[in-house]
This record gives C-alpha cells, sequence and structure tokens, in this order.
C-alpha cells in the first residue's frame, strides 16, 4: 500500500513497489494524460513533476515517490506558467499528434518557472530529452521565446 | 457514390443508424477547469442542445453547433480540422462553433481517391479525396437551410444569403441560425446538388485557424487509442519470436503464471500472450515467461547480406515503370555514360505511441478500438479472425499518436494480433506493445539500392536518364499474402495488375528524351516491409537530385541554374524552384557556409528545399538554414501546411543522419530510442517555408516535405567538399549534427 499526492489529492494504491508511477497514474488513478512512450527514459512522453521538478515517471517506483507532490498535466492549468504554455501552445498550433505534449509542456512548465527568460542552449538543454517524432521543435522553441518574451 | 445522391428522410435515417447518430441530445454545461481553454466555446448551460443529423457527415445543433465526422484519421497532420474547414466553409457555419470527429468505419465515410473503396489515411491523399465531396455536403445542407428559411419566412429563397451560422433575408433584415433551423429541416430532403463557391469568396478555407483539437492535445484529456479504459479491462503484452515467422514450439508458463496480477498465458501462432490485470505485471510476466521457438521457416535476413544482393541485382533490368524515347540507342551514341549506385537500409517509424488495440469479443460481438490508418481493412481483418460479420464489429477509430505510414497496414498486423489474443481471451482486453515491441515488430521502410547513369553527348547534355531501384515492395508482399486474396475476393474484386498498382515513378521532368525508369519489386513474405512517410521518394528523389547535381559539375553549372535551365514542360517545379532559391538567397551564403538545393513534385504538390551549412574538418554539420518553397495547390488551413513541411524537415533530418534498422541473421538488432536515434531539440534547425498560393485543387502536404531534405544537405556537403553521399545514414560515414542553435541567448 503505497499513499501518494497527486495534484493535491491524497490517493492510496494497493501495487508492488516496483510499479513505475506512470502506471500508478495511468491505471490505477485513470490519469492518462501522461504518455507511455519508451519505458526507459529516453523519450519524455511521460513526464511529471514531483515538488515542482520534472521526472521521467516510467521509470520512477512509486515507492521512491513517498511524500513529494505529484503532479501531472491534467493539473498544470492551476500553475500559472503552466497555463501560459498551454495557451501559447495553442495559439501557435504547437501540437501535430499531441502524444508527446503532455511531458513537453510539464518540462516547458518546470523550464520556465526556473528560468523566465531561457537563452537557445537553456531550451536545448531543458527540452532535449523530450522526443517529437512530428518534428514540433521549431514551434516549441518559438513558444518558448514568445512566453519569456512575453514575461510569464 | 452516395455523397452525390439525393438522401430522403428515410434515407437518412437508415444511414444515421450507420453513423450511430440520428437525434442526440447532449446537455449543456460549463467546466470548471481554468479557462485556458480556447477552442470552440462550451455552451451555456441553458438547457439541453438537441443536434439534428443530417447525411452521413454532419450534426447541427440546436445552439447552431457544427459537428463534422471525418473519414480520415487524425494523425496529427491536421486532417479533422482540415476537412471540417472545407465543410464549414461550403455550409457558411460559425467557425467557433464547429466540432470534428472521426466517423465509423462505413463505406459512405470511404476515401473518393481510393475509387470510394476503403478508409485509408495513406498516400497524402485525405485532402486530395475527400475535398470536394465533404465542400459539397456543405454546400447542399446550406441550401436546405435557405430553403425551410424561406419556407418558414414564405419568401423566395434565391433572395436569402447566409453568414456564420444564419440564413439572412437582406429585404427584411430578418435572420435565423442554422440551430433554430434544424429541426424543421428534417422534414425536407437535402437538396441533390448546390453551387459551389468560387475561391474569390472563401472565408475559411485559405485562412490559418488554430487546430480544432489543439485544446485537448495540451490538457492532457484526448483519449489515444492507448488510453482507452472499458470496465473489467485486462492488459495482454506478446512474446514474439526473436525472427520473423517463428512460431512458439514448448512453453513454459508457471513462472509467468506465478507473478502477481497474472491471469492467463496463451500460446498462439504469433507467440505467446501474456494477460493480466495491468501492463507492468503483464511486461514482468513476460519476463518470466521460458519459450522455445521454432525458427525452421523463421527469417534469415541479414543486413549486410541482403544489401549485396540487391547490389547484383541492379545489373539485371526490372520492370519498366516509365519508358520515354529510347534510351538504348542514345546511350550507345553518347561521347560518355557516368553511372552511380546508392543504397539505403531498413527504417522503422517509431511513432510516439507504441500500437495497442482494445478488444471487447465474447464470441458472438465485438468492440474495437484502435489509433489506426487503415480501419476498413483492420475491420475486415477482425472479422475473418473472430468469425464475425463486420455488422457485429463496431469499430472506434481512435486519434494515433503519430502514424507515418505505421498505422496504415493494409495487412492489418496489430490488429490481426490483437484479434488473435481476444480470441483466446474472450474478456475486454487491451493489447499493448512496448517500444522494444514496436521497434522490433518490423513493417519497416523497406532497404533500397539504386543506380542512376545519364549520358552525356558531345555538347555535354544529357541525351539519356536511367533509373533502377531494387527495393522490398508493400504491393508485391500484398499479392504474396493469402489473406489479402481473400479479402479483395470478399469485396467482389480482383488484383489488378501489379505494374498497374505502384506509384514508383519519382516524377523526373527535367528536359531529357530518352529515360528509362526500371525497378525490382521483391516480395519478401518473411520479411515485413511496409510503406513510411513519403515512401520511396525518399530514396528515388535522394539518388536522382543529388546524382543530378554532379552531372551539373561537370559542365561546372550552377545547380539551381542547372535544373532551372531543363524545367520548360514543368511550371509548377519552376515557381517553387524558384521562390526557394529567392527566399534562401541562393549564391550568398553566409561566410564558410555552403548550399544546396533539391526539387520534387508528387502528390499533386511541388516543393523546393534549400539547405544552407557549414561542415567542419571533422565532419560535423550544422544547418544554419532551411528554406522550402511548396506549392500544394489550394491550401486549405496555411499554417498547417507549414507546420507539415517543419514536421517533414525534422523527420527526413533523422532518417538522414541516423535512420538504421539493421539485421544480423534475421534478428533486429535495434530496441528503442537509444540505439534508433531521431532527432530532438538540440538538432532542431531553422527552418523557413514559403506557400505559393494557388487556387488549384489541393495537393497532399504531410510527406512532400520529406525527400527533398537528403539531397540538398547532401548537395551543399558535395558543394563544400567534393565528397559525394551514396548511401546513409549520414552516420554510418562518419558525418555528425552539431547542436543547431549554439550561440547563447538570441531570439530564434
Amino acid at each position: 500500500m503505497y499513499t501518494l499526492q497527486v495534484n493535491g489529492i491524497s490517493h492510496t494504491v494497493d501495487v508492488p513497489g516496483d510499479k513505475p508511477l506512470l502506471w500508478v497514474l495511468r491505471e490505477n488513478l485513470k490519469l492518462t494524460g501522461s504518455k507511455y512512450g519508451c519505458g526507459q527514459a529516453l523519450c519524455g512522453a511521460c513526464t511529471v513533476h514531483l515538488d515542482g521538478h520534472p521526472v521521467r515517471a516510467c521509470v520512477t517506483p512509486i515507492s521512491a515517490v513517498g511524500e513529494q507532490a505529484v503532479r501531472t498535466i491534467e493539473d498544470i492549468a492551476y500553475d500559472a506558467v503552466g497555463a501560459k504554455v498551454q495557451e501559447t501552445w495553442q495559439n501557435l498550433n504547437v501540437p501535430q499528434c499531441g502524444y508527446c505534449q503532455s511531458g513537453q509542456i510539464m518540462a516547458a512548465t518546470a523550464l520556465l518557472t526556473d528560468n523566465p527568460t531561457p537563452t537557445d542552449r537553456d531550451i536545448d538543454e531543458a527540452m532535449s530529452g523530450n522526443i517529437c517524432r512530428c518534428g514540433t521543435y521549431p514551434r516549441i522553441r518559438r513558444a518558448i521565446h514568445k512566453l519569456a518574451n512575453g514575461g510569464v | 457514390m452516395s455523397a452525390e445522391s439525393s438522401l430522403s428522410r428515410r434515407h437518412f435515417l437508415r444511414l444515421s443508424i450507420i453513423a450511430g447518430g440520428g437525434l442526440l441530445v447532449a446537455c449543456g454545461g460549463s467546466s470548471s477547469k481554468p479557462s485556458n481553454n480556447l477552442s470552440p466555446s462550451e455552451p451555456e448551460d441553458n438547457g439541453p442542445i438537441v443536434e439534428q443529423q443530417f447525411g452521413d457527415f454532419l450534426k447541427i445543433g440546436s445552439d447552431n453547433s457544427l459537428t463534422v465526422f471525418v473519414g480520415a484519421t487524425e494523425i496529427g497532420q491536421g486532417i479533422l480540422t482540415g476537412i471540417a474547414m472545407a465543410v464549414a466553409e461550403e455550409l457558411d457555419a460559425d467557425w467557433s462553433k464547429v466540432k470534428a470527429v472521426h466517423s465509423p468505419v462505413a463505406i459512405e465515410f470511404n476515401n473518393p481517391y481510393f475509387g470510394s473503396a476503403m478508409q485509408s489515411t495513406v498516400a497524402s491523399a485525405s485532402m486530395r479525396g475527400y475535398y470536394k465531396p465533404q465542400r459539397q455536403i456543405g454546400a447542399r445542407i446550406r441550401q436546405l437551410m435557405i430553403n425551410t428559411a424561406a419556407a418558414r419566412w414564405q419568401v423566395d429563397a434565391a433572395r436569402l444569403q447566409t453568414e456564420a451560422g444564419y440564413v439572412i433575408d437582406p429585404v427584411t433584415n430578418r435572420s435565423i441560425s442554422y440551430g433554430e433551423l434544424s429541426a424543421d429541416a428534417q422534414e425536407s430532403d437535402i437538396p441533390a446538388t448546390a453551387e459551389l463557391k468560387s475561391p474569390e469568396q472563401y472565408k475559411i478555407i485559405g485562412t490559418s485557424q488554430q487546430r480544432l483539437d489543439a485544446a485537448s492535445k495540451v490538457d492532457g484529456s484526448l483519449i489515444y487509442g492507448i488510453d482507452v479504459d472499458i470496465p473489467d479491462m485486462l492488459t495482454a503484452v506478446i512474446a514474439r519470436p526473436p525472427r520473423f515467422s517463428g512460431q512458439p514450439l514448448i512453453v513454459d508458463s508457471n513462472a509467468a503464471l506465478a507473478v502477481p496480477g497474472v491471469l492467463e498465458v496463451h500460446q498462439l501462432a504469433i507467440g505467446v500472450a501474456v494477460v493480466a490485470e495491468d501492463f507492468w505485471s503483464a511486461e514482468k510476466g513476460r519476463k518470466a515467461l521460458e519459450v522455445t521457438w521454432n525458427e525452421l521457416l523463421a527469417s534469415r535476413t541479414d543486413s549486410e547480406l541482403q544489401r549485396s544482393q540487391y547490389e547484383l541485382q541492379l545489373n539485371l533490368p526490372g520492370v519498366p515503370i516509365r519508358v520515354d524515347g529510347a534510351v538504348v540507342p542514345a546511350q550507345l551514341l553518347a561521347a560518355e555514360t557516368v553511372q552511380a549506385d546508392y543504397y539505403f537500409p531498413f527504417q522503422a517509424h517509431a511513432a510516439m505511441e507504441p500500437l495497442n488495440v482494445v478488444i471487447d469479443y465474447d464470441g458472438s460481438r465485438a468492440e474495437i478500438w484502435t489509433g489506426t490508418q487503415s480501419p476498413t481493412l483492420d475491420k475486415l481483418f477482425a472479422s475473418l479472425i473472430l468469425g464475425l460479420p463486420p455488422t457485429q464489429i463496431n469499430f472506434h477509430i481512435m486519434p494515433c499518436g503519430g502514424g507515418f505510414g505505421r498505422r496504415g497496414n493494409w495487412l492489418g498486423d496489430f490488429v490481426r494480433d490483437a484479434c488473435q489474443v481476444a480470441a483466446a481471451v474472450r474478456k475486454p482486453v487491451k493489447v499493448m506493445w512496448s517500444r522494444e515491441d514496436d521497434m522490433k515488430g518490423g513493417f519497416y521502410r523497406p532497404a533500397a539500392a539504386v543506380r542512376m547513369s545519364a549520358s552525356l553527348n558531345t555538347q555535354g547534355e544529357i541525351s539519356a536518364w536511367t533509373h533502377r531501384s531494387v527495393t522490398q515492395d508493400m504491393t508485391a508482399f500484398l499479392y504474396g499474402e493469402k489473406l489479402f486474396d481473400e479479402v479483395v475476393e470478399l469485396n467482389g474484386g480482383t488484383l489488378p495488375a501489379l505494374d498497374k498498382v505502384t506509384d514508383f515513378d519519382s516524377n523526373f521532368v527535367y528536359d531529357v528524351s530518352n529515360v528509362l525508369m526500371d525497378f525490382h519489386l521483391v516480395a519478401n513474405l518473411q520479411m515485413p516491409a511496409l510503406w513510411m512517410r513519403s515512401v520511396n521518394k525518399y530514396t528515388d528523389i535522394f539518388a536522382q537530385e543529388t546524382f543530378l547535381d554532379v552531372i551539373a559539375s561537370r559542365s561546372g553549372e550552377d545547380p539551381y541554374q542547372f535544373r532551372r535551365n531543363r524545367l520548360s514542360e514543368a511550371p509548377r517545379h519552376l515557381a517553387v524552384l524558384n521562390a526557394a532559391a529567392t527566399a534562401a538567397n541562393w549564391g550568398q551564403a553566409r561566410s564558410g557556409a555552403t548550399m544546396g538545393i533539391a526539387l520534387m513534385g508528387h502528390w499533386n504538390s511541388f516543393i523546393a528545399q534549400v539547405v544552407e551549412m557549414s561542415i567542419s574538418a571533422d565532419k560535423e554539420i550544422t544547418i544554419h538554414k532551411i528554406t522550402s518553397a511548396i506549392d500544394c495547390g489550394t491550401a486549405v488551413n496555411p499554417d498547417l501546411v507549414i507546420a507539415q513541411v517543419e514536421s517533414a524537415i525534422v523527420f527526413a533530418l533523422s532518417s538522414i543522419f541516423y535512420g538504421e534498422i539493421t539485421l544480423d541473421d534475421g534478428v533486429v538488432q535495434q530496441s528503442n530510442y537509444d540505439d534508433y536515434r531521431v532527432l530532438r531539440m538540440f538538432e532542431s534547425p531553422e527552418m523557413e517555408t514559403i506557400l505559393i498560393n494557388s487556387t488549384e485543387d489541393p495537393g497532399g502536404v504531410g510527406e512532400i516535405g520529406v525527400p527533398c531534405v537528403g539531397p540538398a544537405l547532401a548537395n551543399a556537403i558535395y558543394a563544400a567538399t567534393g565528397a559525394t553521399i551514396r548511401e546513409l545514414p549520414l552516420r554510418n560515414l562518419g558525418y555528425s549534427m552539431a547542436e543547431q542553435h549554439p550561440e547563447a541567448g538570441g531570439q530564434s
């Protein structure tokens, strides 16, 4: 039995300790916005925030989550930066298939919260762990620069 | 074509049962979420909204909303938005109240491009196929609304106008919404024909609109196939043989069944299914499984061996695809003939959402949910395997987390596999592919060898041009697959001759009188291959356009001018070539940089791309800019056309630098994004895309941005170093990608 805080709500789940957070979110808590892409922290589609830091939920065993606050894409609109990121993503038609975008948005929100005026190199460092097979990188970069200039 | 005929009310009612529509009642209600939702506004909470369905393709709500049913699959290209725009344009709907959803799998929704034989989102054919018929649907419903208003107001229909979801009588200044008219409109027949707008009347088509699915793709709410959750659903994974076409011989499932959460193990022809309460348990169960495989008939395809076989085959004549003039006499008379051979390996599509299918099958009926580009054939295969008439299968097309052709398999591989599992389980089950299953699962872009030759006469002009390819052809594969025969026969058809259904012409348009293109269409039933975004154009345009630069350089001609001077019969090619060269400032590369250019036309679209790059002594490449000029006829949503070109450039660069699946004695060597690299943010270069305005019918845009990137880059490398690139990926030749945005700071 593990008790975890997800999007401000306490949940108790009966799962083995090695079950990754991603699958607890998706299967036990029915929060399917975080995606499975690789299972090895290679693609970033599963990115969630643990105490505000972006982590790959697919390689985070539930036993390692402990008291840390889990935040997922379903809740990021309640974050001032997250809401702006979502809005800009829509306005610039960033998503294509959209499958990786939950992870991209969680990574971008963490970046902009940490560093409201990222350089291109900052963007490369923060976002290169998130694969987009549709190739929306130019628009993601443009969206982040736009948010930086708009003063998040 | 049902879309063209007059739909009586009775006809409409029958069809709406198929469409799952009819009179639909939805309750209004506003979301309690914080408002960042820029999609069409939610209805106010002022009572139930009544939706009326008109024909197969649309519903109008009493709140004046419009819902469009789209037969093509949304794989990221924006087709739900694009087709809804075409319908809304002719209907004069209020765009802010338009929704688009996937249609059911039914003949009414088949793509006219494929002879209305099936729903299949391949070959950049969705807008090409559906554009006109869907506009006609919109126009006819608009006329129905006008007729209904005219009857209500007792005025002449001819004087009425429409705008943004309203019928307007300019004489009395009255107006009424389609929503208010929709119940009365059900009493009348839909007019059989209606006049389409001329392009200068367009208000929606040709404008850049936000994708209709943008909001649900930024808040995690969109349900992909992998997100489908039905009551009592189990999860299955399939242990597959190490080599294609192997089969399980001896299965020891004791350890697997001992894993908590694992419920069942089934030995199937394709492998061993481990069924569990959840994905994690299923994966652990699969790891604990002990299987001895029968590999007597398994594939032993080996990358190195295959390459040498293909290169030998280049010496033999193939099936002629195009014969212009007389190549052989021209070659005999030539002063010189130049030849070059190329080779390209297998590639995986590697879409972000691994394959998955949810099936609820109880022996007498089935419900299937999956992200697929080929639902009609998938459903047919499901009915054959499950032993059910298609009417007993409710098939849901789900939005796809990427497709690139992998989800458009006319052999229905993943649905067939899942049906085998479901037939054994007979309970609701989600059949999951792990990333490794997906990567190792075959149906790759086939390897290809290409031989180019150009004969030059005594004036140095090209007197003969030949192009020969050896590749494993999807079409040839289909012909070898007995099951496909059955499907075709089931539909009352026969297979046309093989060379009639291939689309392998590279559309070589330069002024050369004698041209021969021939192909060896290899069928290797043990090595599953499939189309991948831009299909053979990726390899054939690479060979054609790089070889052209080699020929140009022999006479010292500039590659842009060389092409430009040989396009007398191809005005749309010429226009994009000039536009790309102008936008890229051709001939004025920045210090230390070179440019390369490439050109093609296909899918009724045309593109020229210029790559400007620098290369270091140790072959590290910095791409300064990729400039594209595209003519896709009418660009229904220009911003999404540009997005497709950007997408294609990134997709192409992944292939060009890294894309390679290798087989060692039949065993795939790659498994995940670490050993099958795709482009990442730091490698994504600057790009600019110019759209040539045109009122021609829309061409395809999903694929055309891919093929020219490789040759344009290779031509820039050739210009810089003199190195000719005759195989891909570039990584195998020692080339690497630099960080593409190295300057700290600065606006991109």
